[in-house]
C-alpha cells in the first residue's frame, strides 16, 4: 500500500502534498472546535502507535504480501484525530524503514487518510439514523468503516499505479500484478473489518466515552 | 653450384612452407576482465522479488534504460556493465509499484540500500512506541490537573 519513492511522476507528488496539506488543516480545524482538544491526543497517539507496527504485520498474498493497514479503524475510532495521526505514522515509517517515501509521503497520506475521514463518517450513521445504541448498527457501520477505508485506500492506490507504469516497464505484466496485489486487498478488508468491529466493541465495553468523537 | 642453389632455395621454400604450417597452428588469446554486477531482491518481509521487472539505467542517461530485463524466481539478476562509462549505475527493480533503485558504484565490491538489522528495527520500534506511549500518558496526566 505504501507507495515508494521514484514511483509516481513529480506532478502527483505535489499533489498529494497539496491533498494532505488541506485534509490536515481541515482535521485540525476540527479538532480545534472541540470543548477540549487535548482530550483525544492519548487515544490518538495510541493508535498512531498501533498503526505505525502493523505495517510489519505481514499477510503473503502472491505476488507479494500484504501487510494490515487499519485506516478504516484509525477512523472509526479517532474521528479527525485520524488524519494527522496516520500523516505522523507514515513519516515515521518512511523516515525510519523506507516503507513509503518521502516525496510519496503527501499521496500516501491523502490515499490511506481521506478513506479514514470516509470511515469515521460510515461509522458515524448510526447516529444520525438515531440507531446509536442499537448492537447491530455498531457493528455493521464499524465493519463497513474498516473495510470500506482500506477498500478505497486500495482503489487510488490501484488507479496511481495503473496510470505510471513507465513506458520503458512491460505494462502488461506490470499491470498484472498490479491487479493482483489490489485483489488481496479483498481478503484484507474482511479481516481488517472483523477487527476493527472486536476494537469498538471491546472500547464499548471497557471505556465507551473513548468512542465519542462528536 | 647452380644445383646447390636450388637446393638451398628449396630448403628456404620448405622451411617456409613449415613456418607457414606453425603460423596456422598459433593460437592467439587475448583476454578482458569484465566486471559482472549481481543483484538479489527482497521485499522488507524477507521473500524475495521474484519475477520482478529490472531497469539499469547508464551513468551516461538517467532516463531511458541501458538495458531491461526481469529477475528469476529468487530475486536475483545480473548484468555486465559497460566499464567504459564512468559514474554510478542505477538499477530500478520494480512490481506491483513495490519497488527500490539502488545506486552502484563499480569501485565499490559490495553494498546495499541501506536496509536494517532485525535488532536495528526492533530498537527504532520500540523507541517511537516508546515516545507515542508517553505522548499518551503525557495528556492524559494534564487532562486530570
Amino acid at each position: 500500500m505504501h507507495i515508494p519513492d521514484g514511483v509516481l511522476p513529480l506532478g502527483v507528488s505535489i499533489a498529494g502534498y497539496a491533498t494532505t496539506a488541506g485534509a490536515t488543516w481541515f482535521s485540525l480545524k476540527k479538532i480545534n472546535q472541540r470543548e477540549d482538544p487535548r482530550e483525544g491526543v492519548p487515544k490518538a497517539a495510541l493508535l498512531t502507535a498501533g498503526f505505525f507496527v502493523a505495517s510489519w504485520i505481514h499477510i503473503p498474498i502472491p505476488p507479494t504480501s500484504i501487510h494490515l493497514v487499519l485506516n478504516g479503524l484509525m477512523g472509526v475510532v479517532l474521528g479527525y484525530y485520524a488524519f494527522p495521526s496516520i500523516l505522523i505514522g507514515l513519516f515515521l515509517q518512511a523516515i525510519l524503514f523506507q516503507h513509503g517515501g518521502i516525496t510519496s509521503l503527501g499521496v500516501n497520506a491523502a490515499m490511506m487518510g481521506i478513506p479514514a475521514l470516509l470511515a469515521y463518517y460510515i461509522f458515524n450513521l448510526r447516529i444520525k439514523f438515531g440507531k446509536k445504541d442499537s448492537k447491530t448498527w455498531t457493528n455493521v457501520t464499524a465493519f463497513l468503516g474498516g473495510a470500506l477505508g482500506l477498500g478505497i485506500a486500495a482503489v487510488i492506490a490501484y488507479t496511481l499505479l495503473i496510470t505510471s507504469i513507465p513506458s520503458y516497464l512491460d505494462a502488461t505484466v506490470e499491470k498484472a500484478s498490479i491487479l493482483a496485489m489490489t485483489l488481496g486487498y479483498l481478503p484484507l478488508m474482511l479481516i481488517e473489518g472483523v477487527f476493527t468491529v472486536l476494537i469498538v466493541n471491546f472500547l464499548q465495553k471497557v471505556k465507551p466515552e473513548l468512542l465519542e468523537n462528536e | 653450384m647452380k644445383r646447390s642453389t636450388l637446393l638451398i632455395s628449396l630448403a628456404v621454400i620448405a622451411l617456409l612452407g613449415i613456418v607457414t604450417t606453425v603460423f596456422a597452428h598459433g593460437a592467439a588469446i587475448e583476454y578482458q576482465i569484465e566486471s559482472t554486477v549481481h543483484i538479489t531482491a527482497t521485499y522488507d518481509s524477507g521473500e524475495p522479488m521474484s519475477e520482478a521487472q529490472v531497469a539499469v539505467f547508464s551513468p551516461e542517461d538517467k532516463q531511458n534504460p541501458w538495458m531491461v530485463d526481469v529477475t528469476d524466481g529468487n530475486g536475483n539478476f545480473s548484468f555486465t556493465p559497460d566499464v567504459s562509462m564512468a559514474g554510478e549505475w542505477d538499477v530500478q527493480v520494480r512490481q506491483a509499484g513495490h519497488g527500490d533503485m539502488i545506486h552502484i558504484n563499480l569501485n565499490d565490491t559490495k553494498g546495499s540500500d541501506g536496509a536494517f538489522t532485525v535488532s536495528q528495527i526492533v530498537v527504532m520500534s520500540v523507541s517511537i512506541l516508546w515516545g507515542l506511549i508517553g505522548t499518551a500518558l503525557y495528556f492524559k496526566k494534564g487532562k486530570k490537573a
